[in-house]
């Protein structure tokens, strides 16, 4: 289990449920990035018709870049906007509109339990976009800067910040991480080096450039005027050519794969943490048999008073 | 962010977790409490686990340790895989018994079930009553410093089935003094709790719960003759679903019995079944086993021979063992939590047979006094709710879904400051006596 699946497991749950036998529902959970999710029957009456909420911290953000549209296709006319109040888009769903074919009933429910990922997915469609229309441009030769897309700010967490531009051969995506904790921090550098050196594998070549900086942000963002100065901020930069993001099926999962990589630092920072941790109760015990083999077994011989006699314990 | 997000609720009990976000109705998972590691890591008996395991030669820098650390499943995953996996349980008898276990445990369920980062959420996790403060500790040293959460509470399961009671409508003031009856899988515990503190001196257990109904109600089906009907490996499992779907609490046996022979037809449900394998329609008779099951309970006798005390005389001990001051709250107050406390009408019958036994022993001490003193007399009231079977978890997302819950927490800057220490002290809120 090394990767983070882009889908809901709850959202896929709940709807698995609810076809076997239709119960009214009222739930609220998350997904990773400050999402939250509301799943619940509006009409007690009619139990097969639900309602999926979603409301996402940088929604505003990613409706410029074309989310709404971009959710349009994935779920047609069910979706709507302000359906209820506090959350960013709703899904209107009929359990009995579902297909009853096992496979294209999986597909939905799948499609469905994507909706956080879909969402996200704005930006990066349109800077694979601006790319190819980047394409055909020439380099300039007299010096002048390459001729660039807009440079995609997402603030999808409080301090945290995904910037996404196209050049004309590469999309850059930089992910801007806070760590909360000393020793996180430390995790979070040697965790990134591996993925620097990891690369240099011949088996890996053609994964995306990874860099990494502390404190210093990339120059591609550097100009920008909002960014935090800490030891505490983390850049990481991916370089994607037109290889990982060409064919659909490979931009998708490239999509999946990147947004969630934030999430996937932060687990398996814990990961490390929690492997550490069981190294170190081991150690902790190993140590203590040593030190109760180095006790004193308790003296054998009576002690006496000065007239000779004992003392009895009890 | 601008909403803050709301508290992770994790109930780890032996057989079940339970998990979800405060402020549902019900936990988001359920699954058994069980880890499938691969046979070379898996635990041998209760020692845990040998050494971790280190890559033996370290070449590169990226290759320089495997991630066996990760190769494991939890839950119901695990059993799926328990033929190339061995089944581990992180829990035993309530008390979480193998940490290194248990940390890859949390972390499973809170990044790749629940989806949640820790660090944007206050978590509430339980522990059985009686649980050493070292346990407490070695809880906060891990979502703290793991994790990095926001906020720790750890409550008393007991007192979250209390809090769960406040949902019923028979339940005026959100009180924290009851007794609780909690009756699961394995065993049965009676627990008084005053004003949010368990009385551990008196609690007592029962070795009758759920399994042992579904044992007895297999047992009465062989005795009927009904099992050849049944292929062998599903008897375990329509015994379950006979429990579970048709057996109900009556108030008089020997009455229900008469009615069952004068009137077959209306009593005797069928039960239809189908072969787990070949798929093949079968039907069994369930007949006295409905009524019979949950008697185990309060007339042990027809099951066990070595516990012979029924439940309402448990009850009763446990309340008259406990400090004098609370013993009418204990009495008012009697809330029930588990799956196997379930059966329809279970609360009414305890309660008659328990008030059966206080007014007995009040009549009696009146007489002795030569009917001078008049008692006023006690009030005996069972509590059953809508959230029973889930009640510890439901009432833990009550209880954190209140504002009071975030100033309760172990906050993670304390935790900085003092270290896990904090835990060992402990806050009661939410009641409003």
């Amino acid at each position: 289990m090394i990767l983070l699946e882009p889908e809901n497991v709850i959202i896929k749950k709940i709807f698995n449920e609810k076809l076997i036998k239709p119960t009214s529902v009222d739930q609220t959970f998350v997904d990773f990035d400050g999402v939250r999710y509301h799943v619940f029957t509006p009409n007690n009456k009619v139990k097969t018709e639900l309602i999926l909420s979603i409301s996402l911290a940088c929604w505003s953000e990613l409706e410029s870049f074309g989310a709404y549209d971009v959710l349009l296709q994935h779920y047609g006319s069910s979706l709507a906007k302000g359906l209820e109040a506090g959350y960013d888009v709703s899904i209107q769903i009929d359990l009995n509109q579902i297909p009853s074919d096992p496979e294209q009933r999986d597909g939905f429910i799948n499609n469905l339990s994507l909706l956080k990922r879909n969402a996200m997915s704005a930006p990066f469609l349109q800077a694979f976009q601006t790319q190819k229309q980047l394409e055909g441009m020439q380099v300039p030769t007299d010096g002048s800067p390459a001729p660039q897309g807009p440079l995609l700010e997402i603030h999808y967490r409080n301090q945290e910040a995904i910037y996404i531009q196209a050049g004309i051969d590469r999309v850059t995506v930089i992910f801007s991480t806070v760590f909360q904790e000393e020793t996180d921090k430390i995790f979070g550098r040697v965790f990134l080096q591996e993925f620097v050196d990891a690369r240099k594998l011949p088996s890996i070549q053609t994964a995306p450039q990874v860099l990494y900086s502390t404190r210093e942000p990339p120059l591609e963002i550097r100009h920008l005027p909002n960014l935090i100065k800490s030891d505490d901020v983390g850049y990481v930069t991916f370089v994607l050519f037109p290889r990982h993001f060409s064919n659909q099926h490979v931009a998708a999962s490239t999509i999946s794969r990147i947004q969630l990589f934030r999430n996937y630092l932060h687990y398996h920072i814990k990961c490390s943490k929690a492997y550490m941790h069981s190294r170190m109760r081991t150690r902790v015990a190993d140590f203590l048999k040593i030190l109760n083999r180095a006790k004193l077994d308790k003296s054998e011989s009576e002690r006496k008073t000065i007239t000779g006699r004992t003392f009895r314990s009890r | 962010m601008a909403a803050r997000q709301a508290p992770i609720v994790i109930d780890n009990g032996t057989g079940w977790t339970k998990m979800g976000f405060a402020g549902n109705s019900e936990p988001s998972f359920v699954f058994p409490t069980v880890m499938g590691l691969p046979h070379s890591q898996s635990a041998t008996g209760s020692s845990g686990p040998g050494r971790p395991s280190v890559a033996a030669k370290p070449s590169h820098l990226a290759s320089k340790r495997g991630i066996d650390d990760l190769d494991f499943y939890i839950g119901d995953e695990a059993i799926k895989n328990s033929k190339s996996y061995g089944l581990n349980y992180p829990i035993r008898h309530g008390q979480i018994d193998n940490w290194d276990l248990m940390e890859r445990f949390w972390e499973k369920s809170i990044f790749q079930y629940l989806r949640a980062e820790p660090e944007d959420h206050h978590v509430l996790l339980t522990e059985p009553p009686l649980n050493a403060p070292e346990n407490r500790e070695s809880m906060a040293e891990i979502m703290f410093e793991s994790f990095n959460v926001q906020g720790l509470y750890i409550a008393v399961q007991a007192v979250l089935a209390l809090a769960a009671s406040w949902t019923s409508s028979k339940v005026t003031d959100r009180t924290l003094t009851g007794t609780v009856v909690d009756s699961g899988d394995g065993v049965t515990h009676v627990i008084p709790v005053a004003e949010g503190y368990v009385i551990g001196s008196s609690i007592k257990h029962i070795p009758i719960a759920g399994r042992d109904i579904t044992n007895f109600v297999q047992q009465l089906l062989r005795e009927r003759g009904e099992t050849v009907n049944i292929p062998p490996e599903d008897q375990m499992r329509v015994s379950e679903r006979i429990k579970e779907d048709y057996s109900y609490v009556c108030q008089d046996i020997v009455k229900e019995f008469r009615k069952y022979d004068q009137d077959p037809y209306n009593w005797f449900e069928r039960y239809q079944g189908e072969h787990s394998v070949t798929g093949r329609q079968y039907g069994v008779d369930v007949g006295y086993e409905r009524f019979l099951a949950p008697e185990i309970f309060f007339n042990p006798e027809i099951y066990s021979s070595d516990f012979l005390t029924p439940l309402p005389n448990v009850v009763d001990e446990v309340i008259s063992s406990s400090p004098i001051d609370v013993r009418r709250g204990l009495y008012k107050n009697i809330v029930l939590s588990g799956g196997s406390t379930m059966f329809d009408h279970f609360g009414a019958r305890l309660k008659r047979d328990l008030r059966q036994l206080v007014d007995t022993r009040l009549t009696n001490s009146e007489l002795q006094s030569g009917n001078l003193q008049k008692s006023s007399g006690v009030e005996v009231n069972v509590i059953s709710h809508k959230r029973q079977r889930h009640a510890v978890w439901f009432g833990g997302s009550l209880l954190a879904g209140l504002p009071d819950f975030y100033t309760s927490c172990y906050s993670k800057a304390d935790y900085d400051e003092i270290g896990p220490s904090i835990c060992r002290r402990y806050s009661i809120f939410g009641s409003s006596t």
